[in-house]
């Protein structure tokens, strides 16, 4: 993945696979490959339909929660009206507690940071816990390509990152990173670390993993994790884990690097109580997450254990851009995956047929607005637009709008195909004229008596059409007309 | 090396040129009603007996939770745990209120050696080697069966995270109702020391095929012993 500035010429399109059917990104191709997959069809299936349950329950012992939402949204709202003054908040505050604290705009100022850093300490062994932030970059490939002389060993440490990192894969959900794999294909991946065969039962997969792991732990030079809230007034950050891997990377090594996109940024420590309650919630059904980790700067004076230093990058990437438009709502998520498992595309595909670090619908939207409308054009269509995303969103993201919004975006920008724009043309000449629409009846209905099957139009409609059956069954148009029964008396 | 200054002016114009031009739209709040269903029961916020309700969370997450009336019964407690576990190497936070709680000496007769955290060579080799992290906790929060555990001077963070087994003995005027409660405290307080942690019982993973996996990486098995 190129993290720089999308690119804006057309001139670079390839005009061959325009329009809804586009296979230049290749979702549906992904996404069909997916669908013949039984075991991460099930295992997706299976998994969401839980989490949705446990989010069911858990909100219903949070009688607060529609209150929660809305001052959620409004505390994001004001955090993106006065960005730039948050951030410099943050900044400071981090700074007056001994951390240091940079501002990188880029990917790729990111990986120089960390890499001159490394270099610097003479660091050798980097772990990470789990984050969206450094897989949208890429970090621990382009710090292994551009920092190769180091020789840094850099591991991930949440269970399901670590073994989809040794099986050269990539995390298919925000939540459950290796929901698409099977205990046979970790055993097989873990044996190859172990250099024995392991049996493919939990338990003993498990041990292994604690044990390799922690030795990397100890070891460790550098830990990186990810941020889930930066507190501007206090100059704090919190990560959330389950397995207790953040709460060790930013313990046991002697720095801490943190990596936080701009918009996770909050005004208050109070507001962390917010949305604390809503994140566990909405994303396992948990009430809170076992360790909600708050760190403020390096060890403090007569500390034996804790960073010596602590350091704070503050991404933009392309998040900036989404300011002050109409799709900065997409920069309030909180990364729960709640709108993955409601949404009957993702729970048919999972995530990788987005081809993208962000999935569900929350990444057919920030995918296309951080990287580029053309290079993420299948994404806004891979979803039926029926709004349980919107509904699940603890933040209250009207995703399926923006969704609607970025399709249009397309349409203006000349992305959606020529053919789809004369044919939505024609229907709009159409529908504004009596005759027109009286005509077009009459033509569709003879035209089409050789499609129809069991009132259907089953079949691949020809030519340019062919966008529209492809994947879905059409209703036929009725014999007879609504105004001739109307004129009729019905 | 991006510069500061010019990072917040970029984005300071670019907030203002969408307004300045009209651009900016404002977003308008949630409409799509969030709850799963409106006639849900309305729960009293947490209130009444807050120990019970603190150790039924706690059980409900897999950890273990038990109400003492005096020390001598925590000390008991910790004791047998050491015996229990078979622990070669009991780690335990410096901090005036273990002390008083008095186990060094019994543990140590049991056969458990006694670290405590304060001058040691190499932290990493102590907490990484000890079966039993002891600690207290600045609060226990009802609400979610959670402790707040902090750091300082004596506090180790390891001392919580790398023994497989860990235990905290929390007066019971540490009881909270509520997170927000905890978080609004320190709020309040101005300042937090440079880590302050939510542990809501043990360490867990569902990773591999989606089977509650515990101790995954902190401590799969959590007491605590709430006094008084």
């Amino acid at each position: 993945m190129e993290t720089g500035k999308p690119a804006r010429s057309r001139d670079t399109l390839d005009r061959r696979h325009e329009g809804i059917e586009s296979k230049v990104e290749g979702f549906n191709d992904r996404a069909r490959r997916a669908l013949e997959d039984e075991f991460l069809h099930e295992s997706v299936a299976r998994f969401t339909k839980k989490s949705v349950a446990s989010r069911q329950a858990a909100l219903e012992r949070l009688p607060e929660a529609p209150e929660l939402r809305e001052t959620a949204y409004r505390i994001k709202q004001e955090t993106m009206a006065n960005l730039d003054r948050y951030l410099e908040q943050l900044a400071g505050a981090v700074e007056e507690r001994g951390g240091k604290v940079f501002f990188a705009s880029d990917g790729e100022e990111v990986v120089n940071y960390v890499g001159e850093l490394a270099r610097r300490r003479g660091s050798k062994v980097v772990t990470k816990s789990k984050s969206m932030a450094t897989e949208e970059i890429e970090l621990n490939r382009r710090l292994e390509e551009s920092y190769g002389e180091l020789g840094l060993e850099i591991i991930e440490t949440d269970l399901g990152e670590w073994i989809a990192q040794l099986a050269g894969d990539h995390p298919s959900h925000i939540v459950a990173p290796i929901v698409h794999m099977n205990r046979h294909q970790i055993a097989d991946v873990l044996s190859g670390v172990a250099g024995e065969a392991l049996p493919p039962n939990v338990e003993d997969l498990l041990q292994f993993a604690r044990k390799r792991l922690r030795e990397k732990f100890l070891a460790a030079d550098i830990g990186i994790t990810g941020v889930n809230f930066g507190v501007a007034e206090t100059g704090t950050i919190c990560t959330v884990t389950n397995e207790g891997n953040g709460r060790l990377v930013s313990s046991v090594p002697p720095v801490h690097v943190a990596v936080m996109g701009i918009e996770k940024v909050i005004p208050k420590l109070e507001d962390l109580s917010v949305f604390t309650r809503i994140l566990g919630r909405s994303s396992t059904g948990q009430d809170l997450s076992v360790y909600t980790n708050l760190v403020t700067g390096p060890r403090q004076e007569g500390e034996l254990d804790g960073p010596e230093e602590f350091h704070l990058i503050l991404m933009d990437n392309g998040r900036s851009d989404l300011l002050g438009t109409e799709f900065e709502e997409a920069l309030y998520c909180i990364r729960c995956g709640a709108c993955l498992n409601v949404c009957p595309v993702y729970r048919q595909t999972g995530g990788h047929a987005y081809g993208s670090t962000y999935s569900g619908p929350i990444g057919a939207v920030i995918t296309p607005l951080l990287k580029g409308n053309e290079e993420a054009k299948d994404l806004p269509h891979a979803s039926s637009l029926c709004g349980a995303c919107t509904e699940a969103c603890p933040v209250g993201i009207p995703l399926h709008e923006l969704l609607l919004k970025l399709r249009n975006r397309q349409v203006d920008e000349g992305l959606a195909g020529k053919g789809q724009s004369v044919a939505f043309k024609g229907f709009e000449n159409t529908m504004k004229s009596p005759a027109l629409y009286k005509i077009s009846g009459k033509v569709g209905r003879m035209a089409q008596k050789p499609l129809v099957k069991d009132g259907k139009i089953g079949r691949k409609l020809p030519g340019p059409l062919a966008g529209w059956t492809g994947t879905r069954d059409l209703p036929a148009l009725a014999k007879k007309p609504f105004r001739e029964l109307w004129r009729e008396g019905i | 090396m991006a510069d500061r200054a010019e990072f917040i002016k970029d984005i300071r114009s670019r907030l203002q040129n969408h307004r300045s031009r009209g651009e900016y739209r404002p977003t308008h709040a949630p409409d799509v009603p969030w709850t799963p269903s409106a006639e849900r029961r309305r729960e009293s916020p947490v209130s009444g007996d807050l120990p019970a309700r603190f150790l039924g969370e706690l059980e409900a997450l897999g950890g273990h939770g038990r109400r003492v009336a005096s020390i001598e019964e925590a000390r008991d407690y910790v004791l047998s745990l050491a015996r229990e576990r078979g622990a070669e190497l009991l780690v335990r936070w410096d901090e005036e209120e273990l002390e008083e709680l008095g186990v060094d000496a019994p543990v140590r007769e049991a056969g458990t050696e006694v670290s405590v955290w304060r001058d040691l060579p190499d932290f990493r080799e102590v907490a990484g080697s000890a079966e039993i992290g002891l600690t207290t906790a600045d609060w226990a929060v009802a609400e979610t069966g959670s402790l707040v555990v902090t750091s300082g001077p004596g506090h180790g963070r390891s001392v919580t995270l790398l023994p497989p087994t860990h235990v905290a003995v929390v007066r019971v005027e540490k009881m909270l109702p509520t997170v927000a409660e905890a978080i609004a405290l320190y709020a309040k307080n101005g300042g937090l020391p440079a880590n302050v942690c939510f542990h809501t019982g043990p360490s867990r993973s569902g990773d591999i095929e989606q089977a509650l996996a515990i101790g995954v990486h902190g401590p799969g098995d959590v007491h605590v012993v709430l006094v008084g």
